[in-house]
Parts: C-alpha cells; structure tokens; sequence
C-alpha cells in the first residue's frame, strides 16, 4: 500500500493549512483554515457558547452541487465534535474550513461521494493541527469497498467503487472510538463487522482490533497506520518550525 | 414586508432598507495604516518599491504543471493560483450552431484571502472575470469553431477553472498568464463522426488534440500614484492598496490590443495610456518568451514517459 503524503502550512494568507496527496484514490486536495474568525452574519444566535464550524468543499473542475453540499454536511458534523469551540477565544467566532480538490480526478455528478471523503477528512485535520485550533483529539479514517464477490478492498479507485457493491467510510478517534461511519449499497451486519475491524486495524493498527485476529495481515506494522501518519506528518513539521530550538539544545 | 407598511410615507427608502441590515458588515481586507501608505508613496516618489523591483518589473514568475494536460500552478510573488482546464462533449446554444462553448470559472473563497467568504461573490471576482472573459475569451483567444464536432448536435464545452490559493495583489494577470498556459497545454480527446454517430476516443486509443489557440493575449495591469507620477505594473496587495487608480491593457505578442481599460480611479494622461501600451508589449512578449521555454521543458519531459505524439500535437497544424 502506497502511503499519502501531506505537508503542512503551505499557504502565506491563510491562518493554517494542508495539502495531502492520497496515491491510492489520485486525490490532491489542498485545505485551509481561518480561525477564529469575525463571522460577517449574526449566525451566532443560535449557539453563544460554541464556536461555529463552516466547511467548503471547491470541486477541480465543476461547479459546487449537492454532491458538495452533502459531504460538507457530514464534515461538519464530524468537525464539530472535534473542535473544541468552547476555548477562550472562540466562542461566537467562526472556524472556516476551505477545501479544494486540487488535483486527481473528478466526482462525476451522480458518483458517490465517499471516495474523497478520507481524503477531505484528513485535510481538514491536518489543516485545523496547523492552525493551532484546538482539538478534542485527532481521527483517523479509511475507505473500503465490497466487491460484488465479496472481497473487501482498502481504497478502491473511482472505477472500482462504481463497480463496488458498498463503499464504507469510517473514522476512528485518537481515543480509539468510532467516530464517524458512512455507508452506501447493499451489505449485512456480518459484512460491517468485517468492514469495522479492517478499518480499525488500518487506521489504529493491530494492537486495539481485540476480536479481529485474523484480518489484515499487511497493516500490522505501526508505520503503517493511519494515525502515525498524521501524528508523523505534524511531528515533521513541528521538526522544522522549532529548527532554531532543536539546534541551540 | 408586512412590516413596512406600518412605517409610513414618510420612511424614506434611501436610508438602510431592512434587506441591506439583514447582510450586516461585509468581511474587508486588512487596511493599510496611515505610516505605510505614506511610506509606499514617499518611496515611490524616489523610485524605490518595497520589494527593490523596477517599476516596469514582474515579480518572479513560478509555473509548474500537474499530472493531467491543463492543471497549471502558477506563482506571481506570493499570489498563487491553480487552474484546470477540462473538456466535455455538449449540445451547442441554438443561436451559434457551428461553436463550442468555452467558460472561465472563478470563484474566490477564504483560502486565498480571509476577507473573502466562501459561496459570496464580491467585487474583486466579478472585475477579475470580466477581464478574464474580455482579454481570454471574447478576444477569440480560444478559436470557438474548432470545437465544433456535429453542426447543432454536438460540440466540446472548454471550462477554465481558476483556484485562487494565495491573494497578494495583480489576481487579473497572474489569472491570465495561468489561464492562457493552461489552454495552450491542454490536449482534448479526439472525437470523429461516423455515419452520423459522435465517436470520442479514450486517451489511450487515440493521441489527444491540442486546443486551437489564435493568439496569446495577456493583460498588463498598471497602478498610478502620486497625481500619476509614478505607475508600475505588477503590484503587489500593498501597493494596490495605496494605489489611486489602475489602468488594464490587454495585449498579445503581435501589438494588438484586445482590451483596454481604466475603471476607476484618478485620472490618466492620454500619452500615458500610449506609453504603457508599449510597455504591456514587451512585458507580455517577455512573460509569453518565459511561459514557452517552461512549457517546452515540461512537454519534453512528457514526450521521453513514451508520450512523444501528444507533445508533438501543437505543431502539427
């Protein structure tokens, strides 16, 4: 399995920001955050003590439709949870999240969103860790598709989730908890529970899957979940902005 | 609106309608301080730019291309742009049977700069496309007709989407430079007519067409300061700022004007608007000069990945 790569902070304007690269599905997508941020509408009533999460979602080459609309509805509702809107300074502020597909293909109108979702996730995260938002906890998130024979395979291309019998999304917290599932087609419980601890061991690696002691043999090395990815990707960073601390110890 | 009628005759329409209250403060860019503006002006006054440059002087210019034909990144200083230019097969408008359709998108959002807001258009968008659309596209840099497959039937829809990452001034001509790489890097499927029946082929089955391109034009963007005295091109987002006003032409490599304007602002010598088109001239040869030895290296290197007959489509004609 071929790794995405990330690098933080490579916008000059925005407050932080991301661009993640994921080889599998060929999505380049670019994320940034400005926060907190003076919300210009009164869109602050109905909640006073939180913080307000708005999420962007700029397709390549189409215009925004519902396919856009949907999945920024399911990162919000995701991102809320993480963001920590209470902190000092945030409360009636606004956390805007852009996210554009800067490269790879395109969801074609009517193909399902799901694929990208990962990809949209851990942009966002990555983005929110380079803002210095604060953060409840970290995610991690993996797609998986069903083949019509039953096969569950990790990332499929947008051929092979067209041809997919059901494509799930979950996410994981850095706590472990299931944070996050999106399912589209036809499966069973038993199918899930596969799913959950494929997922699970890709995300987390073995070492929280308990019952799952036959799957994923490939993903049983630390450096190959998804979590030290994102935990790597930050620790490279904060490598290089604290060069001049590192260097005088 | 029920409520009103309740306010009488005597409510006069001109003081804050209740639909201009409901949109509250709009999001504005950071002002300059009065020191800085100041500052940039006394500066220029001795010729002397923030950034050391000369007047007639470009920011340096960095373009790369991505992985698909017409996905350009361009970087003008630190304004910085994506575009990708796609290509579907649509019905042609009723009126222009034998054209295709060719569109530039732009759409800023809080990416390039906080003080834009995602999903609302503002003044700055609908400027920069209408130069876009007046240099580009109604300048007839992409030859419409050529996308024509099947009169009335069927034609190529081009679509430029620009992606603003960084906001640090001259958005219309970095826009433009991109914009105009892209269309001359991007290849489309071919497609054919066979007994009547549209036949598009995959990139694998037939080597893509290049896009038939008439000419380069692209916009120069002059700022004027002190009463006129001093104009430079390229501003940055600063020197926008203390601008008093801003003078666009829009030029190919052969001398013609294809768009000229001064929108708004202080006035400008008519013998200024003379000089400067000489010296869009030569900044657009020298961009177009720079743009071409960039995009020769990148189609080689396409060429030696076993891609020789897609780099070698342009001249063909």
């Amino acid at each position: 399995m071929v790794e995405p790569t990330a690098s933080l902070s490579t916008l000059n304007r925005a407050d932080g920001s991301a661009s993640y690269k994921c080889p599998a599905t060929g999505y380049d997508v670019l994320g940034s955050v400005n926060a907190p941020i003076e919300l210009p509408a009164r869109r602050d009533a109905l909640k006073p003590e939180d913080a307000t999460i708005e999420v962007f979602v700029k397709p390549g080459n189409t215009t925004a439709g519902v396919g856009e609309r949907y999945v920024e509805g399911i990162l919000r509702s995701v991102l809320t949870e993480v963001v920590l809107g209470r902190e000092r300074g945030y409360p009636r502020r606004g956390v805007v999240i852009t996210l554009a597909i800067v490269g790879g293909g395109s969801v074609e109108r009517g193909d399902s969103y799901l694929t990208v979702l990962p990809a949209l996730l851990h942009t966002s995260l990555l983005a929110l860790l380079s803002a210095s938002v604060p953060l409840a906890m970290t995610f991690s998130s993996a797609l998986l598709g069903v083949t019509k024979s039953g096969d569950i395979v990790r990332d499929p291309s947008a051929a092979d989730a067209k041809a997919a019998s059901s494509l799930h999304v979950l996410a994981f917290s850095s706590k472990g908890h299931l944070l996050l599932n999106e399912s589209e087609g036809c499966f069973d419980f038993d199918t899930w529970e596969l799913i959950r601890e494929r997922a699970v061991s890709i995300c987390r690696g073995a070492a929280v899957s308990g019952t799952g002691e036959d799957v994923a043999m490939g993903e049983r090395s630390n450096d190959a979940r998804l979590d030290g990815f994102v935990r790597e990707t930050v620790e490279d960073r904060l490598h290089v902005d604290y060069a001049w601390k590192i260097e005088s110890n | 609106m029920a409520q009103k009628s309740t306010f009488g005759p005597r409510e006069a329409p001109t003081l804050g309608s209740p639909s201009r209250a409901l949109f509250g403060k709009m999001l504005k860019e950071a002002q300059l301080s009065v020191a800085e503006r100041d500052f940039i002006l006394e500066a220029l006054r001795e010729n002397v730019r923030l950034d050391g440059r000369g007047p007639d002087q470009f920011r340096s210019l960095n373009l790369s291309f991505g992985n698909e034909y017409g996905h350009v990144k361009l970087q003008v200083g630190k304004t910085s742009i994506v575009v990708r230019i796609s290509a579907e097969v649509t019905k042609p408008r009723d009126d222009r049977p034998f054209d295709g359709l060719f569109n530039i998108n732009l759409e800023l959002s809080a990416m390039g700069s906080p003080a834009w807001e995602n999903g609302r258009s503002n003044d700055l968008e609908a400027y920069v496309t209408h130069v876009l659309d007046s240099v580009i596209r109604r300048s007839n840099a992409l030859d419409t007709e050529s996308l024509c497959i099947l009169k009335g039937v069927s034609c190529w829809s081009i679509r430029a989407d620009v992606h603003v990452l960084d906001y640090d001034g001259n958005l219309t001509d970095a826009a433009c430079i991109a914009i105009m790489t892209g269309l001359r890097h991007f290849r489309r499927p071919d497609a054919v007519v066979r007994d009547g029946q549209v036949i598009v082929y995959g990139v694998e089955e037939r080597v893509p067409v290049a896009l038939n391109i008439t000419h380069n034009p692209l916009s120069v963007t002059f700022n004027a300061f002190n009463e006129g005295n001093n104009i430079i091109v390229d501003a940055t987002r600063k020197e926008e700022q203390a601008s008093e006003g801003e003078l666009v032409i829009g030029i190919n490599n052969g001398g013609d004007v294809c768009f000229l304007s001064k929108f708004s602002g202080a006035p400008l010598d008519a013998m200024e608007v003379v000089t400067k088109s000489n010296v869009a001239l030569e900044k657009v040869k020298e961009i177009n000069t720079k743009v071409d030895k960039i995009m020769q290296v990148d189609l080689a290197r396409r060429a030696k990945l076993g891609m020789a007959d897609e780099s070698r489509a342009e001249n063909d004609r």
